[in-house]
């Protein structure tokens, strides 16, 4: 099998990545969709659920008519519809047509990305290696989508977020129709299409548990930076940034690591562990957030590559295969952010109510000239009243400070004790959630143990 | 080394740095790292060493605080917000389904447990508390709100209160 021109197989590659960053690229965008169209944090959350759902849904069905219809053909289709969805949900005003696009721009991508999996074995020269490919191109836009949508979202808007994916997509999809154009005219007979192999049941199941144990990790280390910490989305982009790092590092050590097993276990437990590590953050410090992400990024890598390989290989079509994996990834981060949100969601009422008692008893005890504490205790209420549902900023309640020296260090002493109590309960009301995470991630090591004995 | 002994060997550098972090983290607080809980308002609190009227009546206002929030079954910090404006006043008694009258008795008791604190704190005189008893009983609900929002006028003008004996106050109080 002869590889292809280069710009073609990079194009693949962009065009998966680009698709895959897709059900993580909006999480930094979030807070701010949050407060433009006026919703809710469980409302929000839709924005993700909604993409993946779908993803889950139209993969394997998507997959059948991309054979039906000729693969480059139908990833030129797909990217021309997840592109035209994407400026649909830039120029969307409100939760509902959001919510709409990106369940369009789900069904393009899923055609597109199921589509190039069964053009890259003739791309790139072999099964194996197109296998290698789509899967390090999946995990790296997997890895990379947050970063790069938190730093468009700060220095630009979060519509550009989509607005950009249109050009990008159409840019990939050019070579494809090159290829779309030499295609047989005849569709594949449906006699073919039923000689489809089983899906790997196990390999894929494992994948489903770890994509929502990485979707956790994402999305609440995100919400956790930004409304917890307060930190901007271009802050929060770069911190999360080590995690698609240590996951480049982890894709590149990886495959001389050991079988798919081991690695899939391996990055299972790392998974796990780091975060139990964000579940027992010790202090509201970012620089305590990168162990954990060093181990979740390069988990991340070895288990994602190595499962889906070990769904793909020796598996035809192709296609069918890949679509049952993007089903399991994708059902996994939807069922990962449905369940765990109303989980953090309650968690953060109940902190939010426990930091506004404890910050009412910091400010009842502080050694501050009471006429001062009343003043103070005021101007705070009215903050705390300000912020609906959220962990609220007080700092602003403390200005101007008292000009009186003995004042004024009472006045920061109170407010260091106080902004101290807010970090605590943000960071806590998170902690049962990642908590849930770590679970998961252990837990796929259950599929993946068996799959020693079992081979479905 | 085998594919098999790569395997294992990558698994167990996995677990050992899953564990060292977990553990690293848990041994630096991981497990407390959560907001203060606040005290129950029935146990008594210490007063410390008050020192002047300002401080006398600062401590006042939150034994006051106490004792009410023990009658109401809620937290000091929660009546202390309720008690910040009219407006959370009143969210306050239609969320805990209170009346005026209910209040005033809690906020009463609240006032009298804050003698009792006073007095054993040797802030206030035996002399001057058995009197300002008598007068806190009776005393209406938005003067009562008043005093524990500002016990300084409390002490200001308990000339006022006690009448006669307010002559004495100077004397008695520390």
């Amino acid at each position: 099998m002869s590889a292809a021109p280069r710009p073609r197989r990079t194009a693949l590659a962009v065009a998966v990545g680009l698709i895959l960053a897709d059900s993580s690229i909006v999480v930094l965008a979030l807070p701010q969709i949050y407060r433009d169209l006026d919703t809710s944090v469980a409302g929000v959350t839709w924005v993700l659920v909604s993409f993946n759902l779908v993803m889950a849904l139209a993969a394997v069905p998507a997959a059948h008519l991309a054979r039906r219809m000729g693969p480059g053909r139908a990833a030129a289709i797909g990217l021309a519809v997840f592109a035209g969805a994407g400026i649909a949900c830039g120029l969307s005003e409100h939760l509902s047509t959001l919510v709409a696009a990106r369940c369009v721009q789900a069904l393009g991508g899923a055609l597109a990305v199921t589509a190039v999996l069964e053009l890259l074995p003739a791309t790139v020269g072999s099964e194996r290696r197109a296998v290698a490919v789509w899967a390090t191109a999946g995990a790296t836009g997997a890895a990379l989508g947050p970063a790069v949508g938190g730093l468009l979202t700060e220095l630009v808007s979060w519509q550009s977020i989509f607005l950009l994916q249109a050009p990008v997509a159409i840019a990939a999809g050019i070579p494809v129709l090159a290829v779309a154009r030499h295609e047989a005219s005849t569709a594949i007979v449906s006699a073919e299409l039923r000689r489809t192999g089983r899906p790997h049941l196990l390999a894929n199941l494992a994948l489903a548990m770890v994509s929502a144990a990485i979707a956790a990790a994402l999305f609440l280390l995100v919400l956790l930076l930004i409304e917890g910490w307060r930190l901007s989305p271009i802050g929060a982009a770069i911190v999360v940034s080590v995690m698609p790092l240590a996951a480049l590092l982890g894709a590149r050590i990886g495959p001389a690591l050991g079988s798919e097993r081991a690695r899939a276990a391996a990055g299972s437990i790392l998974i796990a562990g780091g975060l139990g590590g964000l579940a027992l953050l010790p202090k509201a410090t970012v620089a305590l957030t990168l162990p954990p992400q060093v181990l979740v990024g390069v988990g991340l890598a070895l288990v994602l590559s190595a499962l889906t390989e070990t769904a793909l290989m020796g598996r035809a079509p192709q296609a069918i295969h890949g679509g049952w994996t993007i089903s399991a990834r994708h059902a996994g981060v939807a069922i990962g952010l449905i369940v765990l949100t109303p989980v953090f969601t309650h968690d953060i009422a109940q902190q939010r109510h426990d930091a506004i008692d404890a910050g009412t008893a910091v400010v009842l005890d502080a050694r501050v000239n009471p006429l001062l504490k009343l003043e103070l205790a005021q101007k705070i209420a009215d903050r705390l009243e300000g912020e609906r549902g959220k962990v609220p900023t007080i700092g602003p309640a403390f200005e101007p400070l008292p000009s009186d020296p003995g004042d004024r260090a009472d006045v920061i002493g109170l407010r260091e004790e106080l902004q101290d109590q807010l970090d605590r309960a943000a960071t806590h009301a998170f902690s049962p959630s990642f908590g849930l995470g770590a679970l998961l991630g252990l837990l796929a090591l259950v599929p993946i143990g068996l799959s020693r004995r079992v081979d479905l | 080394m085998s594919g098999r002994d790569r395997g294992g060997l990558l698994i167990a550098v996995a677990t050992i740095a899953s564990l060292a972090l977990v553990f690293a983290y848990l041994a630096a607080g991981g497990a407390s790292y959560e907001p203060a809980k606040v005290q129950d308002p029935c146990k008594p609190r210490p007063w410390r060493n008050p020192e002047g009227l300002e401080q006398i009546a600062e401590q006042f206002s939150l034994s006051a605080l106490d004792g009410a929030a023990c009658k109401l079954g809620v937290s000091r910090e929660t009546l202390a917000r309720a008690l910040a404006t009219p407006a959370a006043r009143e969210r306050f008694i239609q969320r805990y389904g209170l009346d005026d009258a209910e209040l005033a008795r809690a906020v009463r008791a609240g006032l009298l447990r804050a003698v009792d604190d006073a007095e054993r704190a040797g802030a206030l005189s035996p002399l001057l508390a058995a009197p300002l008893r008598v007068t806190l009983r009776n005393i209406p609900l938005d003067q009562a709100i008043e005093l524990i929002q500002n016990a300084r006028s409390l002490l200001d003008n308990l000339q006022n209160f006690l009448g006669p004996a307010g002559g004495l106050i100077e004397q008695f109080l520390p």
